[in-house]
């Protein structure tokens, strides 16, 4: 296959352009950052500036299945997450670490191929985990605290000298306002396309160059005209938390527990349409951790632990998502326990390194009232939580630890209104599959796909997942000879399945329309968008597909 | 239809106008036609926004089959029903004749693609007689009326009955 037939190699090149200066500028700024912590700069800002490129880096490298960079990045926003909240981990040490990270990921970025040695990024990325275990257990719980006292000298300074500069508006004209960006979003789409299509046929030159400019400083106008739109539309998470204290001691009282409940990132902003939909699942949660998580007072004693459990809901922006994060210092899971329920429910649970347990726990019925007392633990409609999180767009992850304690982690879209999506070719037909539910992309070889029980099965990451065809899936017009070239692995809690297609086409922020009644409820779509080319296409609906998983071939 | 039937007839329908419109002698109907198969369908002219090319129509997966899919009508999603199969009428493959016909109808904005598009016709309410039930196949609900009209013979639409669902 030449490299101009090859999909996935036009897409590497973009990638390369993209990201080589992202990953550049990241190496850079390590090195900077080792600088100023040595003379005794914290380099707050200069720390926080990084979110955003890791974030892309590691979205980008995912999506084009490129594991290395993506851990590496991944890894790198979890130290510089850490570091960020705590000023006293600056330290050479960690420093150094950092700018090690950053030459690797320019290396992966710089070479990147499908067979790249992952090597060189599993150690480093030991490396991180190592280090950021010993840095956590060093320094236990500092953190609530002082987050607490530096948002109050923030209001107190917002709060001075700003009265009459507030204007009331009616949130339809928002949307109406959002929908013409989205229109100059389209637009920008097909002037880039039409200059790569220039690019390709002649080669270059300087007025092209000239061009490009000009397509890239227009992106970042309508990239800051967005964000400043989406700023108009959100509220702070606090409109949400703020109902919080009162049920958790009246919950608490109920179930005979003492809990104290120490929130934090109140301030964190949300879309509208996003936080009306968010308090129902996160009050289910919580409920949930004081009825179930959290032990009687009788049974913290007799364990050593105070006799009040504590309950931690954390907000914070995350490079374009907002992750909120519950945790409990009760009893923990119970695995085992959760494990044997599964099966019994004729979930499929053989070997017990295959399927963790936090895509256990979210599985429909294991919410029966006699799981609650069975486990000893959590699983109290947990699915429909999860079901709750993901029609947001959003993911939901599990961390536990026997009578330490359990967190749950909410990663959330900050916005319904634009996604950033994978727009994928099936039989000549586009579709945009959200990125917060792909998990990667995969090239297919040859004789990786077997067939068990009539449905396509393959080895990823080492378990066993199902691959579903894209065109049977979404009834594309069938009569086709040549075998899909790639998979989208669509991931959301522990589902995940993989979705077979001709083409990946690269990534775009799509804006999301609805979709009118006299097309019926497709449950494999959620929506629909306009392409750069003006094309309509229709937003795959992955989590009612992994939901369907079990039905839907 | 005998003469005296038809003139029976009309006289009843300008009694009927007479009453609901006083002062409208002869009232017409706007009328935009278009060809489906064989047949010239209209629908009143206040319900139609435009008449647009057919460009790229996306299918939907798991749509009704009377809908074609969605079009990009200068930035917003346009739902457009394959009317022939709406009617009971074999669907046609698109030519450069093909057009979509924008309506509103309650409040709704939906495309209609029919075959051709003639003209917005003029026709005497007067010459509206009620459906012959040979005029159309399948449930025949949504016409109103056929207008007899300049050799014509032209089938009335209920838009709001051949579209929106009863549910």
């Amino acid at each position: 296959m030449s490299r101009d037939e090859n999909p996935f190699g036009e897409l590497l090149q973009d990638y390369v352009l993209e990201c080589l200066p992202l990953a550049e500028q990241i190496a850079d700024a390590f090195v900077e950052l080792e600088r100023q912590w040595r003379d005794g700069d914290p380099a707050d800002d200069l720390l926080a500036s990084l979110a955003g490129r890791l974030h892309t880096v590691k979205g980008n490298s995912a999506m084009m299945g490129l594991a290395p960079a993506q851990e590496v990045a991944h890894a790198l926003e979890d130290a510089c997450g850490l570091l960020r909240r705590s000023p006293e981990r600056r330290t050479d040490a960690s420093a150094s670490l950092l700018v090690a990270g950053g030459e690797l990921l320019a290396d992966l970025v710089r070479n990147a191929a499908p067979d790249l040695d992952p090597v060189p990024a599993a150690s480093f990325v030991e490396r991180v985990r190592r280090w950021m275990e010993a840095e956590v257990s060093l320094l236990p719980g500092t953190l609530p605290e002082r987050r607490r006292a530096d948002r109050r000298t923030g209001s107190d300074a917002a709060g001075s000298g700003k009265v009459d500069s507030v204007v009331r508006v009616d949130f339809r004209r928002l949307d109406a306002m959002l929908e013409v960006l989205g229109e100059g979003l389209i637009q920008h789409s097909a002037l880039a396309e039409a200059y790569r299509g220039l690019v390709r046929q002649t080669g270059g030159c300087d007025e092209l160059e000239r061009l490009d400019q000009a397509v890239l400083a227009l992106e970042k106008t309508l990239k800051r005209l967005e964000s400043t739109l989406m700023d108009t539309r959100l509220l702070p998470i606090s409109t949400v938390f703020g109902r919080f204290p009162r049920m958790v001691r009246d919950t608490a009282e109920g179930a005979g527990k003492r809990v104290r409940l120490v929130h934090s990132g109140g301030e964190t902003p949300l879309d509208k349409a996003v936080l009306d939909r968010l308090s129902e699942p996160l009050l289910h949660l919580v409920s949930n951790a004081i009825v179930h998580g959290i032990e009687s007072p009788d049974a913290r004693r007799a364990s050593g632990k105070p006799e009040e459990g504590t309950l931690r809901l954390d907000a914070a922006p995350m490079a374009g998502r907002v992750v909120i994060r519950l945790g409990d210092d009760g009893r923990g899971l119970d695995e085992l326990a959760i494990r044997k329920k599964a099966e019994g429910l004729g979930h499929e649970v053989r070997s017990e390194d295959a399927i963790p347990l936090r895509s256990l726990i979210f599985l429909p019925g294991l919410s029966t009232a006699d799981t609650v007392s069975a486990l000893a633990g959590r699983g109290v409609g947990l699915d429909v939580v999860a079901g709750a999180i993901h029609a947001l767009g959003g993911t939901i992850d599990v961390a536990t630890e026997r009578g330490k304690g359990t967190t749950f982690t909410l990663s959330l879209p900050v916005t319904l209104a634009i996604v950033r999506s994978l727009i994928v070719e099936i039989d000549h037909e586009r579709f945009a599959v959200p990125l917060a539910h792909v998990a990667e992309t995969v090239r297919v070889e040859p004789e990786t796909i077997r067939e068990i029980n009539h449905r396509g099965v393959t080895q990823w990451r080492g378990d066993l997942i199902h691959v579903a065809d894209g065109g049977a899936m979404l009834g594309t017009a069938a009569d086709r000879i040549e075998p899909r070239r790639f998979y989208v692995v669509m991931a959301a809690g522990g589902r995940r399945r993989g979705l077979l297609v001709d083409r990946l086409v690269g990534h775009q922020d799509v804006v999301v329309k609805g979709l009118d009644p006299t097309l019926g409820r497709p449950d494999v779509v959620s929506g629909t968008t306009i392409l750069g080319d003006g094309r309509v296409a229709c937003i795959v609906d992955a989590v009612r597909i992994l939901e369907g998983g079990r039905r839907a071939g | 239809m005998p003469a005296e039937e038809l003139l029976g007839f009309t006289d009843t329908m300008e009694a009927r106008s007479a009453a609901e419109a006083a002062p409208a002698p002869g009232p017409e109907l706007h009328l935009l036609t278009f060809a489906l198969d064989r047949e010239e369908f209209g629908i009143p002219v206040t319900q139609v926004r435009e008449v647009i090319r057919v460009a790229d129509i996306t299918r939907v997966p798991q749509a009704p089959a009377h809908v074609r899919g969605v079009a990009n009508l200068r930035g917003r999603i346009l739902a457009v029903v394959e009317l022939r199969s709406r009617l009971g009428l074999a669907p046609a493959e698109l030519t450069p004749r093909s057009r979509v016909v924008v309506v509103e109808v309650r409040g709704r904005v939906l495309g209609l693609l029919v075959d051709a598009v003639s003209q917005v016709t003029k026709v005497p309410q007067a010459s509206v007689v009620p459906a012959p039930e040979e005029v159309v196949s399948g449930d025949a609900g949504y016409v109103t009326g056929v207008a007899r009209w300049q050799s014509r013979l032209i089938i009335l639409l209920d838009l709001e009955k051949a579209l929106l669902p009863t549910e």
